[in-house]
């Protein structure tokens, strides 16, 4: 692993990170479905694109299209930068704990279902 | 601007300690992500720390909120790395990791979180009280 690698890994983490924080302050907390539930639109955008992306260099990896180096600045880098953990679960936990169950229920249930599908379509296309 | 730059060196920084934690807990597919789910779980103990009580104080300044929230602990955590290594765990039928690596990522991240926000909640508490009696 040469020193441009691991630079490029961290300046694409940190590029990645200025996105996610343009879309998330852009689609903060807010009501959908004719106001009967409250979704983190901007962090689920991220996630689900972010995890889309995950999936297309999965599936080029697979059949070695892409080399180990550009897998390790796009998965790590790009889609590790891009996506997030904690402010998707501190968000869902914040709506349980002034009794939004609904609007958690959908904001932890939308960002996995939605994640793990373009994900795996990304993978399919592409492998 | 200020934010942007804050929001950037945040992520750099947080990226680089997941790439170092991915170093040192590497895996296969076949193995559990046992770097990912700590990496994930400690981040969002420690964002959950911040937004139930630092974060309550108008004294904190945007710049610093946002290179600690967004910026190192958003980009510490991931949510690609889970989905990519579920589909490739799919990928090779091995099904039982796959469910219990989702079930471990979304009940002990949840659990971190909810804690993290109740300490962090208790911790401010204690420290508004204890300025009220000085």
């Amino acid at each position: 692993m040469s020193v441009w690698v691991v630079l490029s890994v961290v300046a694409c983490g940190g590029a990645a990170t200025v996105i996610r924080y343009l879309v998330s302050r852009a689609w903060p907390v807010r009501h959908v479905w004719g106001g009967r539930g409250r979704l983190a639109g901007g962090v689920l955008v991220v996630n689900v694109v972010g995890s889309a992306l995950g999936g297309v260099v999965l599936g080029l990896a697979e059949r070695a299209a892409i080399s180990a180096d550009l897998q390790l600045v796009l998965l790590t880098g790009v889609c590790g930068g891009l996506t997030t953990f904690s402010t998707w679960s501190v968000e869902t936990i914040e709506l349980v704990s002034r009794g939004r169950w609904r609007s958690a229920l959908l904001n932890a249930g939308l960002t996995l279902a939605l994640g793990a599908g373009v994900c795996t379509l990304g993978y399919l296309l592409t492998r | 601007m200020r934010l942007i730059l804050a929001a950037f060196l945040g992520g750099v920084l947080g990226t680089s300690l997941r790439f170092a934690a991915d170093v040192a807990v590497p895996h296969t597919t076949d193995q559990f992500p046992t770097g990912t789910l700590l990496v994930n779980v400690l981040g969002a103990a420690a964002l959950g720390w911040l937004v139930g009580g630092l974060w309550t104080r108008p004294a904190v300044p945007a710049w610093l909120k946002v290179a600690l929230g967004p910026g190192v602990l958003g980009s510490f955590t991931t949510f690609s790395a889970v989905m990519v290594s579920l589909v490739a765990q799919g990928a090779a039928g091995l099904w039982t990791l796959a469910v219990g690596y989702l079930a471990a990522s979304v009940v002990l991240g949840f659990a971190a979180a909810a804690l993290g926000l109740w300490l962090g909640r208790l911790f401010d508490e204690r420290l508004t009280r204890r300025r009220d009696i000085a």
